[in-house]
């Protein structure tokens, strides 16, 4: 087995294992979650980006088709301590493999996690190297190479064409997803409580969306910075008011710009599915899951959008709400998928919002 | 929501004296709820008849009263307290139990006590079956089919519904007795007749298997809003069928995808909204179908639990500390992260690590007892070890158990391997060795194939270290693989110094990684470390203050358990208080040592040399101490000098020469004392001839034996020769059997003396209740002496320290006597703290441990108050009782020797010696009956001796009945009595008078190999139907006594 390394942007090198056969850049960003590599591969937040998992053995038990969280693979990399490849079953290795994702295990992703968490997400490259200095000089020219990439990412994984679902609940409402990236779970969580979904494409018009007469909109999550998300935060201020909107993550980002509300990057970002999260209406504490790199603002905030979520943790702006708007919006994740779905209920909220 | 603020005196129950199945976990759960509640300005009270718990000592809580967790005892302290609310969630089943009486006897209600952490409501919910199957219904969640029988008709009808194997529990189970698995009618019909006459209600509750199923168990905690998080995950490594506390067990869980464990995470929670716990912390086990993935509840424990104290020692989360403070009205997110210090304590712990639990069993010291594991717990103690992957923690726990050096090769056996029992793991590694493949391996023992699949990995691995000389990457990837020094000397054939010489010379040394509670995504203070061959090095914690490293007692086992724990506890205090900067390492997830807050740094190590050296080498502390862990620290000893470690206390020399029986034996004539006659056997020719010379009775062990220790008293020449043909294996040229004089019928004592260098202090002298011959860890105790005159104890006292002064002992000293006819004989003299040690410190409020500590660092004289330290001023007498685990052991014997065989002890303090040891005796589950008939069958050198206990027995009301022998001797003397049959002499017998209910006292005394046998059955069924079985005469007039005491009905409650 050939030596893999992973140079970051700053110079730093780790060591490993390689397993795979094109280099791959991205972003690095680790991830705390014990569980659920499949469905964390498969989210398209996680598009560009290579993901250290924190826990050390990966791919315990195997693959499954239906954890898939859209129609590929998303992430450049996949990071670990310890990969399954025994003979019995290596079934994760080899669909990363098939999937043209390399992997690099054997490698102290303690240190590289410390490394990240002190000094910020960094763009990384991946490949294998006969030594350190080859694998520093080899880096250089693909490190750089990322910054030239177009980073309109949300654009690039949203879907292209309309998508029409039947819903399971006849007596459902009728609700339309914006595809920035979206999750495959947040849809099955829509059609378990709606009549019919469309998803539109992230680039959709307004007029578009509200020529099919939906009676609610939900912005889906989707990866990168919501400031490159050109156009959008404009698009969904035409919608205000309009219809009752519900955003995910990069929804709930560009909601807030379309509020007049600013983002910020994090440092490294939350990734995981054991982040406290409080409901500051009623007060309740529960886990979820996320994994975003950039928050709204606080004080960016109008005074007409109520701050509703926080995260304990660092207490950033975790889920806004506007009255007059009719809209309102979480960073994390209550799809979960990985994690804990203790704020599933945010869909029925949702489905009464426009019911009401 | 903050704190409730009407809870101004709370009262905590503790969980008793150690049991298998409930061990020191509730000290450390207790310790920690102390702690947060005293914190809080909380008055606390404590009840608890343990002494040898950190918790009772007067530091941890406001008050504490060592007295029987019993209905009455507890009452008086309640009346005379009167506390605002009282929490039974801490202590264990004992705790729980107590909580429901006094609930249901009135007397919180009476007393206006709040019951706090867990209701009435919320503990009967998860404790009845019917109730909580109810329950689990409501919220869709599933649980195996069981029906409660009452005939044995209608139990056939029931298997055929219900499928084999199937599982029978009988209610109000009477230990060993009844329960288990039927695999098949025949067998059932067997079982089922049984266990219906064991079970007093006659009630058997008969349920389907699921043997074979993944066990899993979550720790959750909630609070008053409604939080819910959880703490950890753990997977069985053993499947169902092997009770949990039994089984080796990983956390975080291993091979459920996130799917099936949301799926699990959800309906614990649902289960713990429609039990109604409103706040606290809770254990649910779940098993999982490997095939079809059906999932099924097994049990729920509202409270803290032995599972949860692993929890937070694997995740840094200290879940009893938390389910005080949410007790008393605090939400999770009102409570601060200790370990990171920034985050709040609503949120799920990630790990970047994998921890390893293995138990640790006992079945040597129950002589035939069966090695096997089933849905009933028999392990003693539990090692944790914490290595970044599986492999790497797995061969670590493995070194933690202090007995392999890893997978050690074993002779294959599949029938070993297909029966779960306490070596099987070895059998494991050694089917991968023989060419067995993962699915054969799985098939016969249903572990999950990821498991196996590690296990086949490191096997594998071996090949690679046998053939290729050592690199550099050959030996990192071994020691990621978690393979000892030891380990791979023995597959390099070379030895455990060449590789250590080989690791330092091409830098292979481990690096130590913290436990953080998060993965490393927030920065983290608390110094809680485990060792690691990945990684880059870690740069010591440096601080102006001189390091002191303790090392602990590792885990429990019979012979070596809490007492040593506490012991290092104290000793760290101290070290604190005198200003060093203290490092603790311990493999024991149950203790208060391995709490992160306990020590200044912990690490969570296996107690080898290989890893004890390598700690201290990363963290160059000027000095061990070795005296407080019990024996596991000081067998590192001759290493650790031989590698320049500096030890603190006495040296080398003073701790051989206790070893080294001539030099021994020379210096202890010159102070005086006496020493049994003594001689060395290889083979039975040169026992014969000892024991000529010798003399009968005789006791006997082989010098070296792994594990029991084979310790006998040989009446007479059959009894000799029968010995040496049952142990030839284990005797020879090279481990030479010891053959001492048998002293029958001395009064045994133990002594306990600190030494400084220019001081020294006896600390205090327990006599033993029984006579010598029953170890001094099964007898029961007294301070002060009832029976020694005083002159002798001073001149035993002055003969001690003149012992300590000769061995030039500097720390802890204690001294085994046995006295006879006057003269002071010497058995054993230990350099190091004692198990009596935390027994006298509460009896006498003299501080030993932290004596021990100044003597070891040499504070002088002068700084010693020593004149406030008189073990003789103690007003109150306190007595220790002991607790015997045999009803887990249906095979065994309960007849009491020179082999220790208990697992806990207990403390009964009175004003006089017979309420001491009612209190001894009731502290130690001993039913004391009022009435009814006791049934003697006595040797022939103890029939006079027990006259009196007859006669007063007669007075206080009970009927007797006898043996023929013993019988005849009574109706001789003017005792009336009922003459029953021998066992041998037909039906019915004895046996089947106890067995139906019609005795309530049994006193059988007995010697000699044969007799013993033979009255085995009438110990068993006392055993078995939980009546008191007296075996020694002294024990007997103690009991009497404590009859007398329990008549009179006048007993009092002292604070310690
Ligand atoms: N129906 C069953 N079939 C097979 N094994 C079982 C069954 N029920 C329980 N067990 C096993 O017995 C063990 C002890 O049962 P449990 O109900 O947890 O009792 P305890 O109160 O002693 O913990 C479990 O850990 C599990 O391995
Ligand atoms: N020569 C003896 N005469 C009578 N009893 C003895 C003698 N030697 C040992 N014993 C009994 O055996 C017990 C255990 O022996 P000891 O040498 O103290 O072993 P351990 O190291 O297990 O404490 C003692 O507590 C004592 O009751
Ligand atoms: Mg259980
Ligand atoms: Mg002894």
């Amino acid at each position: 087995m050939s030596k893999g390394y992973l140079v970051l942007g700053n110079g730093e090198v780790f060591s490993g294992s390689w397993l795979g056969n094109k280099e791959a850049i991205g972003e690095v960003v680790f991830n705390t979650s014990h569980n659920g590599y499949e469905e964390i591969a498969t989210d398209p937040s996680y598009y560009g980006q290579i993901v250290v998992m924190t826990a050390p053995q990966q791919g315990n038990y195997g693959v499954n088709d239906s954890f898939w969280e859209s129609r590929q693979l998303w992430i450049r990399g996949f990071i670990c301590l310890e990969l399954q490849k025994s003979t019995a079953n290596s079934a994760w290795l080899e669909r990363l493999n098939e999937h043209g994702i390399p992997a690099i295990d054997n490698l102290d992703t303690r240190s590289l996690v410390l490394h990240l968490r002190d000094q910020g997400t960094q763009v990384g490259a991946m490949f294998s190297a006969n030594s350190i200095e080859e694998a520093r000089e080899k880096a250089l020219p693909l490190v750089r190479s990322f910054s030239d990439q177009e980073l309109n990412w949300a654009y690039q994984v949203s879907r292209k064409k309309n998508q029409k679902m039947e819903g399971a609940s006849t007596g459902g409402p009728r609700v339309a997803v914006v595809d920035y990236g979206c999750k495959q779970n947040i849809i099955r969580e829509l059609i378990k409580r709606c009549r019919e979904v469309m998803i539109f494409p992230a680039n959709t018009s307004a007029q578009e969306i509200l020529d099919w007469n939906p009676d609610g909109i939900l912005l889906s999550n989707g990866p990168g910075n919501p400031q490159d998300v050109l156009g959008a935060p404009e698009t969904i201020r035409e919608l205000l008011g309009k219809k009752v909107i519900f955003g995910i993550c990069m929804g709930h980002q560009l909601l807030g710009r379309a509020l007049g509300g600013e983002t910020f990057r994090l440092k490294f970002g939350h990734r995981g599915a054991n982040h406290p999260i409080q409901d500051l209406r009623s007060g309740k504490v529960f886990m979820t899951s996320q994994n975003h790199g950039y928050a709204i603002t606080k004080e960016s905030l109008p005074s007409s959008v109520e701050l509703t979520h926080i995260n304990l943790n660092d207490k950033t702006v975790s889920g806004i709400s506007s009255a007059k708007h009719n809209c309102f919006s979480v960073q994390f994740h209550p799809e979960s998928h990985p994690g804990p779905r203790d704020a599933e209920n945010l869909f029925d909220e949702f489905i009464e919002r426009i019911q009401a | 929501m903050p704190r409730i603020e009407k809870y101004k005196k709370v009262l905590i129950i503790g969980s008793g004296p150690i049991v298998i199945g409930q061990a020191c976990e509730f000290d450390y759960s207790g310790t920690q709820a102390c702690k947060a509640l005293v914190a809080e300005g909380i008055e606390v009270i404590l009840v608890n008849s343990n002494p040898a718990t950190i918790m009772t000592d007067p530091e941890i809580a406001s008050k504490v009263y060592i007295e029987p967790l019993e209905k009455t005892f507890v009452e008086k302290i309640i009346a005379a307290e009167r506390p605002d609310a009282i929490i039974p969630t801490l202590g264990g089943q004992t705790a729980l139990n107590l909580g429901l009486e006094l609930d249901r006897s009135g007397i919180l209600k009476k007393y206006n006590v709040e019951m706090i952490g867990a209701t009435p409501e919320v503990i009967k919910s998860a404790e009845d079956r019917e109730i909580f199957n109810q329950l689990l219904r409501k919220v869709g969640a599933k649980h195996t089919r069981s029906q409660m029988i009452r005939d044995f008709k209608h139990g056939l009808k029931v298997s055929d519904e219900l499928g084999f194997p199937i599982i029978l529990r009988p209610n109000y189970t009477l230990g060993g007795g009844g329960g288990g698995v039927a695999y098949s009618k025949e067998e059932f019909e067997i079982m089922l007749a049984h266990a219906l006459g064991e079970s007093p209600t006659s009630e058997v509750l008969i349920e389907e298997s699921i043997l074979g199923w993944k066990e899993f168990e979550l720790e959750v905690m909630r609070d008053r809003a409604g939080t819910f998080v959880v703490i950890c995950s753990i997977e069985n490594f053993d499947p169902c069928g092997v009770h949990t506390g039994d089984s080796i067990t990983v956390a975080p869980q291993q091979t459920l995808s996130d799917l099936e464990y949301q799926d699990m995470r959800d309906e614990a929670r649902r289960i713990l909204d429609i039990v109604g716990l409103e706040c606290g912390g809770a254990n649910i086990q779940f098993a999982v179908d490997p095939k079809t993935k059906k999932r099924v509840v097994i049990e729920m424990n509202p409270r803290v639990s032995r599972s949860s104290a692993l929890a937070s020692k694997a995740t840094g989360f200290p879940i009893a500390k938390i389910a005080a403070l949410l007790a008393i009205g605090y939400r999770l997110d009102e409570i601060q992260n200790d370990i990171t210090k920034s985050t709040p304590s609503c949120y799920e712990p990630a790990l970047d690590y994998v921890v390893t639990k293995i138990p640790r069993f006992a079945f040597e010291k129950f002589y035939g007892a069966k090695d096997q594991l089933s849905t009933q717990m028999k392990s003693v103690g539990e090692v944790m070890s914490i290595g970044r992957t599986f492999k790497e923690s797995f061969q670590k726990a493995l070194c933690a158990q202090e007995s392999y050096l890893g997978f050690d090769e074993v002779v294959f056996d599949k029938k070993k391997l297909s029966h779960p029992s306490s070596h099987r793991i070895l059998q494991v590694a050694q089917a991968f060795r023989e060419s067995l493949s993962v699915e054969e391996v799985n098939h016969l023992t249903m572990i999950s194939p990821w498991f196996l699949e590690q296990i086949e990995e490191i096997v594998h691995f071996e090949e690679k270290i046998r053939k290729f000389p050592m690199n550099k990457d050959i030996l990192t990837s071994a020691k990621r693989f978690g393979f000892s020094d030891g380990r791979l000397a023995q597959l390099q054939n070379s030895t455990e110094e060449d590789i250590r010489k080989l690791r330092n010379d091409l830098e292979v040394l481990p690096v130590y990684l913290k436990v953080d509670t998060c993965a490393g995504e927030f920065a983290s203070e608390t110094p809680y470390f485990y060792s690691s061959y990945w990684g880059s090095a870690t740069p010591v914690q440096t601080s102006k203050k001189q390091k002191v490293i303790v090392i602990g007692s590792g885990p429990n086992r019979i012979g070596q358990g809490i007492e040593f724990d506490y012991c290092c506890v104290r000793g760290v205090k101290q070290l604190q208080k005198q200003g060093f900067e203290v490092i603790m390492i311990n493999s024991n997830p149950e203790t208060v040592s391995t709490d992160y807050d306990t020590s200044d740094q912990l690490y969570f190590e296996p107690l080898d040399f290989e890893h004890v050296f390598d700690v201290v080498n990363h963290v160059q502390p000027m000095g061990l101490v070795l005296q407080l862990g019990g024996q596991t620290p000081l067998s590192l000893v001759h290493e650790l000098h031989k590698n320049g470690v500096p030890i603190l206390g006495s040296t080398i020399e003073t701790i051989d020469f206790t070893e080294d029986r001539s030099r021994f034996q020379i210096v202890c004539e010159g102070i005086g004392f006496e020493i049994p006659e003594a001689g060395l056997a290889s083979d039975l020719n040169e026992a014969l001839l000892c024991a000529d010379r010798i003399g009968y009775p005789l006791i006997c062990r082989p010098s070296y034996v792994l594990g029991g220790r084979r310790m006998e008293i040989i009446e007479n020449i059959e009894d000799l020769k029968r010995y040496f043909t049952m142990y030839a294996s284990e005797i020879s040229p090279k481990a030479r059997c010891f053959m001492d004089q048998f002293l029958e019928n001395a009064l045994e004592i133990d002594v306990d003396i600190v030494r400084g260098q220019d001081w020294s202090l006896v600390g205090g002298i327990v006599e033993h209740i029984e006579a010598a011959g029953v170890h001094s860890g099964d007898s029961m105790g007294v301070i002060p002496p009832q029976r020694l005159r005083s002159e002798l104890l001073q001149i035993i006292e002055k003969q001690c320290l003149q012992l300590a002064d000769k061995l030039n002992v500097i720390g802890h000293l204690n001294v085994q006597l046995a006295i006879k006819n006057e003269r002071v004989y010497i058995i054993e003299a230990n350099p190091r703290c004692s198990r009596t040690v935390p027994f006298l410190a509460k009896a006498t409020g003299i501080p030993l441990v932290d004596l021990g500590i100044m003597a070891m660092t040499l504070v002088p004289r002068d700084q010693i108050p020593l004149s406030d330290f008189n073990w003789k001023s103690i007003e109150v007498v306190c007595v220790k009782g002991v607790v015997f685990p045999f009803k887990k052991f249906p095979e065994a014997d309960s007849i009491l020797g020179p082999e220790m065989k208990s697992t806990g002890e207990s403390m009964g303090r009175g004003q006089e010696y017979s309420e001491a040891l009612m209190k001894a005796f009731i502290s130690s589950h001993q039913k004391l009956p009022r009435e009814g008939e006791v049934f003697l069958s006595l040797r022939e050198q103890d029939k006079k001796t027990l006259l009196p206990v007859a006669q007063d027995l007669l007075k206080l009301g009970f009927r007797l009945s006898a043996t023929s022998g013993t019988a005849q001797f009574l109706y001789e003397n003017g005792v009336d009595c009922i003459p029953v049959k021998k066992v041998h002499e037909g039906r019915p017998n004895c046996v089947d008078r106890i067995r139906s209910g019609g005795v309530h006292l049994v006193i059988n005394t007995t010697s000699g190999r044969q007799a013993v046998e033979a009255s085995f059955s009438i110990r068993r069924s006392c055993t078995d139907f939980s009546i008191p079985c007296l075996t020694e005469d002294h024990a007997a007039e103690a009991f009497v006594l404590a009859l007398k005491k329990q008549k009179s009905g006048e007993f009092g409650i002292y604070p310690i």
